[in-house]
C-alpha cells in the first residue's frame, strides 16, 4: 500500500515537473540530495558520480565529504541548490524544507519527494530513485540485497525467544522509539519486542518510571549523548533487568536512523546488543 | 467587586497563611508522588524487601526527586515573579522577561552542541553561567546616569529574549536532527531527575534567594509609592532595585538551568495570590513560593499522566492552564482601568 | 534658633532651562510657610529639592543645620515627610496599609507593624476623618479621601518638617479647612515646621504665617501675607490683573484675579 502511494507520488511529480534545462531528454546527470539517507541510496545505486550537491549532514560514504554543501537537512538553501544547476533534487519531507521544496518547484527544478519512515518506505524510495535515475535494475538489486541481508539477520535469532527491548534516542528529555518507526521494525527483526510500542507516538517522551514498569531486558542507548550520561540515567533503576544484568548497550553511529542501505548493518548491531549469544 | 480583606498584615495572618500553604504543599508532594503513568503501590514499596521492588524504584527513585524538584522550581519562579511584579510595578510581569532565562537556554544549548551529555551536570552549569552573564548584561545595559528604571529593565530584558530566541533558532538550524530535539528541553521545560543531591542543592539555593527577597519585601512595598515616594519614605531605591533584580534573576537562573523555561508559573501564581492575599510583599513572597510549588507539582503530575505512556512537556501544561488564564486576567484588568 | 529646614541659593535646570535660579527659604519649627507662584515657576521642583530626591545644581539644603547630602535616606525620612502633588499609587493597598508605610523609616526592614504603629496610624486616620475607610483599597477611594490618606502617611512619619505640595487639589472647602486644622494642631503639638505649596493664594494668605512668592525661578516676595500680597507684586508675578481685598474675620488678604477685559 505504502509502496503504491509512493509510486503514485513519484509519477505525479514526474508528470507535473517541467523538463529542466541541461540533460535534455535523458536521465538526470546532476543530482542534489537533501537527506543523508538519500545520499547513501544514490551512492549504493552506483550513481554517486552524478551527485553535485548534498546537505550539510550528509557524511556517508566518506567520499561525499568533497561534495559541495547546499544547506541543512532541515533547512536547505534554495540558492545553493539552484547554484549547482541540478537536474534532479531528492528530498525527504519535513516541516522545515516544505517552503524550500515549493520554491525549487516554482523555479522549474525537478524534485523527487520520498518517505523514510518504515522499511516499506525504504523499498519504495529506492525504487523511485532508481526509476528517476534510469537505474531500475540496480534499484531492484539493492532492494533484494537489503531484504536478503535483513532476512539473514533475522534467521540468526529466529529460534531464540524475543527479548524485551527499549530503544532510547534522547536522554533529556527521555525519548524512545515507539511503534511504526523504522527502528521499531529493525528491533523486531533483530529478535526484540519494543516495550514502548503502545505509547501511541512514533517518538514518545517518557518518564523513567515507565522504564521501570516495562522492565526491558535490554536497553539500547542510541542517543546522541555520552555513555556516562546514559549510565547515569539508568543506574538508579535497579529493578530493571537490563540495568541489573548490565545490558545497557550504547549504539553509536547513524546507520540506525537512516532509511538507507545500511539498515542491514544497523540490524546486525542490534542483534549484537539484544542477542549477543547469537554470535556474528 | 469590593473585596474586603484584612486591612493590614498581622503576624498572625502571615503565620496562618504560610502554615496553611506549607501544609498544602506537603499534601501535594505526598499525593503526586503516588500519581503517574504507571501504577505503583506505596504499600509494596514500604513493605518488607521494599527497596528491591519496582514500586520502590518508581516512587522513591524516579517520582519523589522529580516532585521535589518541581516544588523548588515552581517556588523559585513564583517568588521571582512576585518580586518582579512589584519591582516593575506591573502585575502582568513574568520572570522570564528578565532575560536571564534565554541566556541560560542559549548557553545550555551551546554546551549540548559542544558534546556534553544532556544528563551531565555540565549543561546546567553552563546554563547558569549563561544566565549570570545575561543578568550582568541586562543590568548594565539598563543603567543610565547611574540609575535603572523599571522601564529600562523590562525593555532590555525583552530585547535579550528576542536575541536569544534568534540564537536558539540559529543553533537549531545548524545542529543535527537529534540535537535539535534538545531544544524542546529548554523551550518547554522538563523536571525529570533522579538526583536528590541536585534537588537539595537547588533547594538550598532557592531558599537563600527567597530569604534575600523577603529581606527587601518592605522596600518592594514602598516601591508602590513610586521612585520618589519610596525615596521620601527612606528607601535607597537604586540599591533596593539592584538587590531585588539580582536576587530574582538568580532564582530564575537556577530554575531554568535545571529545568528549562517553564512559563506562566511566575505570572499566574503571584497574580492570583495577590488578588486573594493583598499586595503586601512580606506575605506575598513566601506565599508565592509555596503556591508556585504546589502549582507546578500538580502541573507536572498532569504532564506525566495525561497521555498515558507518553508524557507531555510540563511547559505545555502550564501554558494550557496559564494561557487562557492570562487572557482572562488581561481582560479583567482592561475592564477595570477603562470605563 | 536653627531653622528646621533651610535652603540657600538653590539652582536647578531641566535640559538647560533654569527652573530655579537662586532660591532661598527657611522655616522655623512650628512655622507654616506657604509657597505660591504661577504654574511652572518651579514650586514642585523646589519641594523635590527640599526633600532630597533631587540634587540642586548649586546651593544647599540644610535639615536642622546639617546639609541634606550628609544624611542617609532613612534618616531624612524619619525627620522629613512629603505629601506629593502627583502621587504614584499602587491602588490595591488599603488605606491603613498606605498610612502604615509612613512608619517604615522608624521600623527595622523586616519588621511587621507593631501594635503602636497600628494605633498611631488609626489615630491619624481618625483625625483626618477617614477612619472608616481603613480597610478599603485606595482605588475605591475618592480623590479627596485618597489625599487625606496620603497626608496621614506623611504625618505618621512623625516628621520635624512636613512638605505639602498642593494638598488641597481634590478637596472641597470643608476638607481644605480641615487639612489645615490638622496641620495647625500638629504644629502646636510637635513643633513641626511646614512648607506648603498652594495654588489658592487666598487660602495661603489665611492659613500661612509667612509666604514666599516664586516667579520665573526667583523669590519675588517673602514675608507675612499682608506684606507679600500686593496687587503690583501679584500682577507682575502671575501676569494678570489682580485685586487684593481684606477679610477682617480671617485677618488676612483676599486675592482675586481679574480677567483681561477688566472686572
Amino acid at each position: 500500500m505504502r509502496a503504491a502511494c509512493a509510486t503514485l507520488l513519484v509519477l505525479a511529480t514526474v508528470g507535473c515537473a517541467p523538463v529542466p534545462s541541461g540533460a535534455g531528454g535523458g536521465p538526470p546527470a546532476r543530482v542534489v540530495s537533501l537527506a543523508p539517507s538519500l545520499t547513501e541510496i544514490v551512492w549504493a545505486l552506483g550513481a554517486g558520480e552524478r551527485l553535485v550537491g548534498v546537505c550539510a549532514q550528509c557524511d556517508y560514504p566518506p567520499a561525499v565529504a568533497a561534495l559541495p554543501r547546499v544547506g541543512g537537512y532541515l533547512a536547505p538553501s534554495v540558492e545553493a541548490v539552484i547554484g549547482v544547476r541540478p537536474d534532479l533534487v531528492v528530498v525527504v519531507p519535513s516541516p522545515g524544507n516544505r517552503e524550500a521544496v515549493r520554491a525549487l518547484e516554482r523555479v522549474g527544478v525537478r524534485v523527487l519527494v520520498v518517505h523514510d519512515r518504515t522499511l516499506d518506505d525504504l523499498r519504495a524510495s529506492v525504487r523511485a530513485l532508481a526509476g528517476a535515475l534510469g537505474l531500475t535494475a540496480a534499484g531492484e538489486r539493492l532492494v533484494a540485497d537489503v531484504d536478503h541481508g535483513l532476512a539473514a539477520v533475522h534467521a540468526r535469532v529466529a529460534g531464540l525467544p524475543a527479548r524485551r527491548v527499549l530503544l532510547v534516542v534522547g536522554h533529556s528529555p527521555l525519548v524512545v522509539a515507539g511503534a511504526g518507526t523504522l527502528q521499531d521494525e529493525l528491533l523486531t527483526i533483530a529478535g526484540g519486542t519494543n516495550v514502548a510500542a503502545d505509547a501511541g507516538q512514533a517518538w514518545p517522551q517518557v518518564a523513567p518510571e515507565l522504564v521501570v514498569a516495562r522492565a526491558p531486558e535490554v536497553i539500547v542507548d542510541a542517543a546522541m549523548g555520552t555513555e556516562a550520561g546514559g549510565h547515569d540515567l539508568f543506574a538508579g533503576l535497579t529493578t530493571v533487568p537490563a540495568v541489573r544484568d548490565g545490558r545497557v548497550v550504547a549504539l553509536r553511529g547513524d546507520a540506525l536512523f537512516r532509511a538507507g542501505p545500511r539498515v542491514v548493518e544497523a540490524a546486525e548491531a542490534l542483534v549484537r546488543a539484544i542477542h549477543p549469544e547469537a554470535g556474528g | 467587586m469590593t473585596r474586603m480583606r484584612a486591612s493590614y498584615l498581622t503576624r498572625r495572618r502571615l503565620l496562618a497563611t504560610v502554615v496553611a500553604l506549607l501544609a498544602a504543599l506537603l499534601v501535594s508532594i505526598a499525593a503526586t508522588s503516588l500519581v503517574g503513568p504507571v501504577h505503583a503501590s506505596l504499600r509494596r514499596a514500604l513493605g518488607p524487601g521494599g527497596p528491591s521492588t519496582p514500586d520502590y524504584v518508581i516512587i522513591v527513585r524516579t517520582r519523589l526527586p522529580r516532585v521535589l524538584l518541581g516544588a523548588v522550581v515552581g517556588g523559585s519562579l513564583s517568588a521571582a515573579g512576585a518580586a518582579l511584579q512589584a519591582l516593575l510595578q506591573n502585575p502582568l510581569a513574568e520572570p522570564h522577561l528578565l532575560g536571564v532565562s534565554s541566556g541560560a537556554a542559549v548557553a545550555g544549548m551551546v554546551a549540548l552542541i559542544a558534546g556534553a551529555d544532556p544528563v551531565s551536570p555540565l549543561v546546567p552549569a553552563a546554563a547558569f553561567a549563561g544566565a549570570l552573564g545575561t543578568m550582568a548584561l541586562v543590568y548594565l545595559a539598563a543603567r543610565a546616569h547611574g540609575r535603572t528604571t523599571p522601564h529600562a529593565i523590562l525593555l532590555v530584558g525583552v530585547v535579550c529574549n528576542a536575541i536569544a530566541a534568534a540564537a536558539i533558532m540559529l543553533v537549531n538550524a545548524i545542529a543535527s536532527y537529534a540535537q535539535a530535539r534538545g531544544v524542546l528541553f529548554w523551550i518547554m521545560g522538563a523536571l525529570s531527575t533522579q538526583s536528590y543531591a541536585l534537588v537539595a542543592l537547588v533547594a538550598v539555593y532557592a531558599l537563600a534567594g527567597l530569604g534575600w527577597l523577603v529581606a527587601h519585601a518592605q522596600s518592594l512595598n514602598l516601591f508602590a509609592a513610586g521612585d520618589e515616594g519610596a525615596q521620601q519614605l527612606g528607601v535607597d531605591v537604586e540599591g533596593a532595585r539592584r538587590s531585588v533584580f539580582v536576587a530574582a534573576s538568580l532564582l530564575v537562573a537556577a530554575a531554568v538551568s535545571v529545568s528549562g523555561m517553564i512559563g506562566f508559573v511566575g505570572l499566574i501564581v503571584p497574580h492570583l495570590l495577590r488578588l486573594v492575599l493583598g499586595p503586601d510583599q512580606r506575605l506575598l513572597l513566601p506565599a508565592s513560593f509555596l503556591g508556585g510549588a504546589v502549582f507546578l507539582v500538580w502541573a507536572d503530575a498532569a504532564a506525566r499522566t495525561a497521555l498515558g505512556p507518553a508524557e507531555l512537556p510540563v511547559g505545555v501544561v502550564t501554558a494550557l492552564v496559564g494561557g487562557p488564564f492570562f487572557v482572562f486576567l488581561l481582560r479583567r484588568r482592561l475592564a477595570r482601568t477603562l470605563p | 534658633m536653627t531653622p528646621a529646614l533651610e535652603a540657600e541659593g538653590l539652582v536647578f535646570a531641566y535640559d538647560g532651562r533654569r527652573v530655579l535660579d537662586g532660591v532661598s527659604l527657611r522655616v522655623a519649627p512650628g512655622e507654616l510657610v506657604g509657597v505660591i507662584g504661577p504654574n511652572g515657576c518651579g514650586k514642585t521642583t523646589l519641594v523635590r529639592l527640599l526633600s532630597g530626591v533631587l540634587m540642586p545644581h548649586a546651593g544647599t539644603v540644610r535639615l536642622a543645620g546639617r546639609p541634606l547630602a550628609g544624611h542617609r535616606r532613612r534618616e531624612i525620612a524619619r525627620r522629613l515627610a512629603v505629601l506629593p502633588q502627583d502621587p504614584h499609587l499602587d491602588a490595591s493597598f488599603t488605606a491603613l496599609e498606605v498610612v502604615l508605610m509612613g512608619r517604615a523609616p522608624h521600623l527595622p526592614p523586616l519588621a511587621l507593624p507593631r501594635r503602636e504603629d497600628v494605633a498611631i496610624s488609626r489615630a491619624v486616620l481618625a483625625r483626618l476623618g477617614v477612619a472608616a475607610l481603613e480597610g478599603r483599597p485606595l482605588d475605591r477611594l475618592s480623590g479627596g479621601e485618597r489625599q487625606r490618606v496620603l497626608l496621614g502617611r506623611a504625618l505618621v512619619q512623625e516628621p520635624d518638617v512636613l512638605l505639602l505640595d498642593e494638598p488641597t487639589t481634590h478637596l472641597d472647602l470643608r476638607h481644605q479647612a480641615g487639612i489645615y486644622d490638622v496641620v495647625d494642631a500638629i504644629r502646636r503639638e510637635r513643633g513641626t515646621a511646614v512648607v506648603s505649596v498652594l495654588h489658592d493664594v487666598s487660602l495661603a494668605a489665611a492659613r500661612c504665617d509667612r509666604l514666599v512668592l516664586l516667579a520665573a525661578g526667583r523669590v519675588a516676595g517673602e514675608g507675612p501675607p499682608a506684606a507679600v500680597l500686593t496687587a503690583e507684586a501679584l500682577s507682575a508675578a502671575y501676569g494678570v490683573p489682580v485685586t487684593v481685598g481684606w477679610s477682617p474675620e480671617a485677618r488676612a488678604p483676599i486675592v482675586l484675579a481679574r480677567g483681561r477685559s477688566g472686572v
